[in-house]
């Protein structure tokens, strides 16, 4: 058996000894940087090129008819923007955007007030608050067509409606994809705003409290400013995602009756798979990405402020 | 910081944007300039292609489900393997659709309808299967493609020229099952009340609103109303060309829409309001699954539609009111006229298959006499071939009363009553839109108007 005595000399390479950095050669370290993002590359590789690809599509008069495309420069905006319907599914989506965002919001802020409150029902109800998320929306939308329907759905059936009410009807469609869209997202903004809620700091709360502030004023001026950040980002991923609608609107009318769900998406996807037009179908959903990047860069920048002026860095 | 922000809010977006890519469109022409079938050299022989393996796309329809567990006779015969994967039926041509754009040759063959080729064809993603039909080596003495209706050959023939007549042109499937589109009826309310079907549309009309009490959570009749074009070509294009009305003209060599005509907008007129009158209340979701289904609950007192989908509620213990069912052709036209629109599900090769010869035995199994007179013992129905329905098919109507009588009585009118041409489906879910925008309450007239303009620059485009 032998020993080694330590040697005096620095390991060539290896773990930093006794707070020793390592000597690493020049050329690694510049390559690190980029040996680290490969991954993050790769992904957004799958993402660019069929965004790309797809932006591409939108410049050329490509189809099923016409197999072997050209160039046509912006016709196909100008077609689509002059289209009525076009429009008409702007409008559609973004009052199904807006008015489900808003009132899932405010939904799910009163929801987590509720549960905030430490009670065995508020535990109870935490738990069963989370499985409309444990439903695929095509299943929930599915679900709910069955509830719809006035032959033999339950809704009719427990409100008293008879089987004349349609709740798919032309005037309701749009609403009642909403509730559709309220059931299913409304959870999701209350368990983000209830971490949030419990993650809050409780000394402003208590020196308020001994203070002499009333609940809503407490609400107003502490709870809410430091709640900020967490709702936005409620807000940014519900209206995301609601700009993008498609699975419910299909599931439960495909747009119709009319035009009165063609929401874009549902117009991108006629145009592409039914119609097997792909330039038009890009177009939709090019004209699509700018929207929702237009409020994505401006929620996102709203966001920014409100976590600065959380943190106390903006007044 | 602001760039950082912009590439974020981008990301969201662009998101958004890859769904439609990312399934796959856009994989340019089909190579169809083989000559796969003329490969094919010898004496014929079922076994010719044994140990290949073969993918086929089909969607869960009672002509699936009778041929399902036929399958391994196919594979006992050839050696060959079968894997059907199966699509329900409401996003079957969205994947069919994506595939075939996308040039992968994923399945092999492939359920289709026969206004599908009008879009799958002029791209090159369908196989031209009368080069296989006429190879002696390749297709069994026994097969007797004439066996199959006529009519149904040539629905599935077409030159790709706008406006030409089917029955020229490429083979590009093989009719498998079809359907005529004519009324089915709930016998024991009609029974009890003494009443016989309607022998005009005026007739229809009243007698239906006559059937329909709200209160009961009964209603007259039944048909499609979604925002579709399989909502048109039921029981609305039936009655829309017995009462007179065409699609399109000819004019100076280009297809003129012509569903705005007097005939049409009166027929239109009156269909929604059949509809409102004593239709479904949500009518303008209904599918043909929805309208079967109140059928056999003995919630709609009559279905106008597919043949081949009332006759499955009939089936002992198959719905609440199995057994009570009755068919009629529904009513003529003020002519007389019987036209009745036709829908057939066919067998068709994909252009990319890298295992023609297979395919093709497939295919010529499927709508062979001997399949398709064994599928017929189970809920296979209409089949498409002369000799299986008059022999083993005829012995399972004893208990669908009027189904023979209704099936002769329509079967010479009976044809694809539309103008074949590429923009199908799009012109088609148009007019969908425009009667739910009808039923909706807008002019029938000016909707039509507007309709039929749309249409006429959309086919000139």
């Amino acid at each position: 058996m032998t020993t080694t005595a330590p040697s005096r000399q620095a390991p060539p390479a290896g773990p930093a000894q006794h707070g020793t950095p390592p000597v690493v050669p020049r050329w690694r370290r510049r390559l690190r940087p980029y040996l680290l993002s490969v991954p993050a590359v790769a992904i957004i590789i799958g993402i660019l090129y069929p965004f790309f690809l797809g932006v591409y599509y939108a410049f050329l008069n490509y189809s099923a008819v016409n197999p072997n495309p050209v160039l046509v420069g912006f016709d196909n905006f100008r077609s689509v923007l002059s289209d009525p319907e076009f429009w008409t599914s702007v409008r559609v989506t973004a009052t199904y955007a807006f008015v489900a965002t808003g009132l899932e919001t405010v939904l799910g802020i009163g929801i987590a007030l509720l549960l905030n409150r430490s009670s065995i029902v508020g535990r109870i109800f935490e738990k069963v608050l989370i499985l409309p998320l444990m439903i695929a929306p095509v299943i929930a939308a599915v679900i709910w067509k069955l509830m719809f329907n006035p032959q033999f759905g339950v809704l009719n059936h427990v409100l008293g409606l008879g089987s004349t009410f349609d709740w798919l009807s032309r005037d309701r469609a749009l609403w009642s994809t909403i509730l559709v869209d309220l059931w299913i997202y409304t959870p999701f903004v209350a368990i983000l705003v209830l971490a949030g809620l419990r993650s809050l700091p409780k000394e402003p709360f208590e020196a308020s409290e001994v203070d002499g502030a009333g609940w809503f004023y407490m609400f107003r001026r502490l709870m809410l400013p430091m709640m900020w950040p967490y709702i936005l980002v409620a807000v940014i991923f519900r209206l995301m995602d609601c700009l993008k609608i498609f699975d419910i609107v299909y599931v439960l009318t495909a747009g119709g009756p009319g035009d009165a769900t063609r929401t874009l998406q549902v117009g991108a996807f006629e145009d592409s798979i039914t119609n097997l037009n792909y330039s038009r179908g890009s177009t939709y959903m090019f004209l699509l990405w700018i929207l929702v990047f237009a409020v994505a860069r401006y929620l996102v920048s709203v966001l920014g402020k409100a976590q600065r002026r959380a943190a106390g860095a903006e007044g | 910081m602001t760039t950082r922000r912009s590439l974020l809010a981008a990301g969201l977006g662009a998101a958004s944007l890859p769904v439609l890519n990312a399934c796959g469109v856009g994989g340019g022409t089909a190579d169809n300039s083989g000559d796969a079938a003329g490969e094919v050299t010898g004496g014929f022989d079922w076994k010719k292609a044994s140990g290949t393996k073969l993918k086929i796309l089909q969607t869960p329809h009672p002509y699936q489900q009778a041929f399902q567990p036929l399958l391994k006779d196919f594979t006992a015969l050839t050696g060959i393997e079968v894997q059907a994967d199966l699509v329900a039926e409401a996003d079957y041509f969205t994947k069919l659709n994506t595939e075939l754009a996308g040039r992968t040759g994923a399945h092999d063959v492939f359920m289709t309808g026969a206004y599908f080729i009008w879009q799958y064809g002029p791209p090159g993603w369908m196989e031209d299967l009368n080069p296989w039909l006429q190879n002696t080596s390749a297709t069994s003495p026994d097969y007797d493609f004439d066996d199959i209706y006529e009519g149904l050959r040539t629905s599935t023939r077409w030159d790709f020229k706008p406006g030409s007549p089917l029955g020229t042109g490429g083979q590009w499937a093989i009719p498998w099952g079809f359907e005529t589109n004519v009324l089915a009826y709930n016998k024991r309310i009609f029974d009890q009340r003494g009443i016989k079907p309607a022998e005009s549309f005026d007739e229809l009309i009243q007698l239906a609103t006559d059937l329909t009490d709200r209160s009961k959570n009964q209603y007259g009749i039944a048909f499609r109303g979604s925002k579709s074009w399989a909502s048109i070509h039921p029981g609305y294009m039936t009655q829309f060309s017995r009462e007179g009305g065409k699609d399109y003209t000819a004019e100076g060599g280009k297809l003129v829409a012509a569903m705005n005509s007097p005939q049409a907008v009166e027929f239109t007129r009156k269909w929604v309001n059949l509809a409102k009158a004593a239709g479904p209340t949500s009518w303008t979701t209904y599918e043909y699954p929805d309208a079967t289904r109140d059928l056999g609950n003995g919630n709609a007192v009559m279905v106008y539609d597919a043949d081949s989908a009332t006759y499955p509620k009939n089936r002992p213990g198959a719905s609440k009111e199995a057994g009570n069912l009755a068919w009629h052709p529904g009513p003529p036209g003020p002519d007389g006229s019987y036209a009745t629109n036709l829908w057939t599900w066919s067998l068709a090769m994909n252009a990319a298959s890298k295992q023609k010869l297979a395919a093709w035995l497939f295919i010529q199994w499927a709508t062979g006499k001997e399949a398709m007179s064994n599928a017929t013992k189970s809920a296979f129905a209409d089949p498409t071939r002369k000799s299986v329905f008059d022999g083993s098919f005829k012995q399972t109507l004893g208990g669908f009363p009027g189904y023979l009588e209704t099936f002769e009585k329509v079967v010479d009118q009976t044809k694809i009553q539309f103008t074949p041409q590429t923009k199908f489906f799009e012109t088609t879910e148009d007019w969908a839109v425009a009667l739910q925008d009808i039923y909706a309450g807008q002019d029938a007239k000016a909707r039509l108007d507007a309709l039929a303009e749309s249409n006429t620059k959309k086919l000139a485009s």
